[in-house]
């Protein structure tokens, strides 16, 4: 265990290396485009943290990118000269003028029933800081919930799956505040301070790479501090933990509550980088997606998930854009996933892992078992 | 006398109408070690269950010492104190051998408090010594997932003995394992007596010799007999109950 733990490190700085280096060869078009498949990345990256290493397989962190999203573009919405030239001083997002009652103020306050919501988005940071907070509320909440009854294993998902469709109905249907099923568009650029985060430039790159960064490694050593440890064994048998003592929902709760904060991260930074937020990212094909891209890249390995869903989206744009492919590339897609499910049930970094056992223990004669940890052993843990 | 650790008093659980437990009521003592015979289903693991708060019970009370623990929240009761394997080995199949017993040696139940890196200078130690007393020191970096049965068994002992709970229940430590493995599994457990108060349900009559001190039996959800070896296997009521099984005294 100990012998590899230098290479993973290793592995994490190659991968920092590499994507700080990417600005040096491309255009600023590819670099909006990589900005995403980083911020999909980070995505991966989240949902090996909750399938992985906590055994609690989500299949709607749509719903914690999607709120995270939200909270950001309302305030980027309310930044927008599209919502400062509505013959007032204070903003008014355009929707609402358009779909106003005759008579209505054009007021943020009050031009429609609920539009006071958005009045303290007004401030861009509080707009940041829901992005987070909101996010692990709802974990929050709905782990305390779920796991204090003991629900595990495909419960969760199916819980967790209806939750997202349920919410991103209720998105289209609060039509007056959220634009339905447009969305929000036409938003302002994030700023700080002077810098205005113009989603095609080096800078707006750097945000969302360093941003990435800080999340694996923080990730990473969370995972490494005595309650990720801990996180683990309650994934390999809850029981067992519950008798020595410990008190399982909390580690549940608290590691789905991450996950999500990160997935709200992602969300604003997507936001930042896309110019757009919109009732898709709570789509059920999204969040299945992101679930694709993890078991690609990875469960147990934080890196190799974020891995996985960069090279596939990276793989993907390259072959949508030669005429005739763009089709049958869906079907690769899901053929990569039967095929990875099948033999590689730990993913790109599993296999990563197994060569390392090999070529790293092996040496040192304490390798005669190389064996896998199989898929059975991982999902006996439910 | 020594005092009096676990005390069972009419202890009674009602699955829909029929008591798997019925009126269970003994007193285990300080460093004592007991076992608990009877047939199966007479309601040995179940009564294990209702100790360690797996199961909740319909009538009765549960004392650790003086304080009640009767139908708490699973985890406090193994804070207060109470140890336990399960008749199906388990242990954290996909953590090394020697994770395990760092996980287990981990005195704070919550995960806030666990928010720090390392599992210290003193969990290393006992860490070091439970291998050693389990024998498995040498496979401390394998993934639990390869051991043995007998060894997957005794690292779930090795969880019981770094947890260091004032009670350790066992329910059948050598179910599943060869004569040399039963052997080595009764020096654990010999080597505990005296420094825990151990409750053991056994089947293996060779098993039970070589650790045995006092032994209650278990019929029907009730206790029929209690007494050392000796008494035990001569006791006609005993011998009665087990007619028409095959007998294990
Ligand atoms: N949750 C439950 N609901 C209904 N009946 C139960 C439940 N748990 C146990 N029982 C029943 O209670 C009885 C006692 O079971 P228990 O597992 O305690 O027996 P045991 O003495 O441990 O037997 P064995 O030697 O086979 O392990 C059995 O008849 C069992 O079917
Ligand atoms: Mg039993």
């Amino acid at each position: 265990m100990s012998s590899k733990r230098p290479i993973d490190w290793a592995l994490y700085a190659v991968f920092v290396v590499l994507i700080m280096l990417a600005p040096l060869v491309m255009d600023s078009f590819w670099l909006n485009r990589v900005a995403k498949y980083l911020v999909y990345g980070m995505l991966g990256a989240a949902i090996a943290l909750s399938w992985g290493y906590a055994g609690i397989l989500n299949l709607g962190q749509g719903l914690f990118f999607g709120a995270g999203a939200y909270m950001l573009a309302m305030s980027l919405k309310l930044a927008s000269q599209t919502s400062l030239q509505q013959g007032s001083d204070k903003p008014v997002p355009d929707f609402m003028l358009w779909n106003a009652e005759p008579g209505a103020p054009t007021e943020l306050c009050c031009i429609n029933k609920a539009s006071f919501l958005w009045l303290p988005f007004q401030s861009q940071w509080f707009g940041v800081a829901m992005g987070l907070v909101l996010p692990v509320a709802l974990a929050g909440i709905l782990g305390t919930i779920v796991f204090r009854k003991r629900i595990s294993g495909v419960f969760v998902s199916i819980i967790t799956l209806a939750l997202v469709l349920l919410v991103r109905l209720v998105v289209i249907d609060a039509q007056p505040i959220t634009n339905g099923f447009n969305g929000l568009t036409d938003l302002g650029w994030f700023k700080v301070g002077d810098l205005e985060f113009d989603p095609y430039v080096v800078p707006t790159y750097y945000l969302v790479a360093v941003s990435l960064s800080l999340v694996l490694v923080s990730a990473r050593l969370l995972v490494e501090t005595r309650a990720g440890i801990i996180l683990q064994a309650v994934r390999d048998d809850q029981n067992r933990a519950r008798y020595l003592g410990f008190d399982v929902p909390s580690y549940q709760t608290f590691f789905f509550a991450v996950s999500a904060a990160i997935a709200g991260f992602a969300g604003m930074l997507y936001v930042i980088v896309s110019e757009f937020a919109s009732p898709t990212f709570m789509d059920l094909t999204f969040s299945i997606t992101m679930v694709v891209w993890a078991a690609v890249g990875g469960r147990s390995s934080i890196l190799g998930a974020c891995i996985g869903a960069i090279l596939i989206n990276v793989i993907s744009a390259t072959v949508s854009e030669t005429e005739g492919f763009a089709e049958a590339w869906k079907a690769v897609i899901g053929l990569i996933f039967v095929l990875v499910v099948l033999y590689l049930p730990r993913g790109l970094g599993g296999l990563a892992h197994d060569l390392v056992d090999r070529f790293v223990v092996r040496k040192r004669g304490g390798g005669e078992r190389a064996l896998r940890v199989t898929s059975t052993s991982s999902q006996a843990a439910e | 006398m020594a005092d009096t650790a676990l005390t069972i008093d009419g202890l009674s659980v009602d699955f829909e109408g029929f008591k798997a437990v019925n009126g269970v009521t003994m007193t285990v003592d300080e460093g004592e070690l007991r076992v608990l015979l009877g047939a199966n289903g007479a309601g040995k693991t179940t009564l294990m269950d209702l100790i360690s708060g797996k199961t909740k019970s319909t009538s009765g009370r549960v004392f650790l010492h003086d304080t009640e623990i009767t139908n708490w929240e699973e985890h406090k009761i193994a804070r207060a104190g109470v140890g336990r394997k399960f008749q199906i080995p388990s242990v954290f199949k996909e953590l090394t051998v020697r994770r395990n017993l760092e996980v287990a040696s981990c005195r704070k139940p919550g995960v806030f408090a666990n928010l720090r890196f390392g599992f210290g200078a003193d969990a290393k130690r006992t860490v070091d010594q439970v291998l050693e007393l389990i024998g498995l020191t040498e496979e401390q970096n394998q993934v639990a997932a390869y051991l043995s049965h007998g060894q997957t068994q005794w690292l779930e002992l090795g969880l019981l003995i770094t947890q260091n709970p004032k009670i350790i229940l066992l329910d059948e430590p050598t179910a599943g394992m060869t004569q040399a493995e039963t052997h080595k599994t009764s020096v654990i457990v010999n080597n505990l007596k005296g420094r825990h108060t151990i409750v053991v349900v056994e089947h293996d009559m060779a098993f039970v010799r070589e650790i045995a001190e006092r032994i209650t039996v278990l019929h029907l959800g009730q206790v029929l007999a209690e007494g050392d070896v000796r008494e035990i296997e001569t006791n006609p009521k005993v011998r009665e109950a087990y007619l028409g099984t095959k007998g294990i005294l």
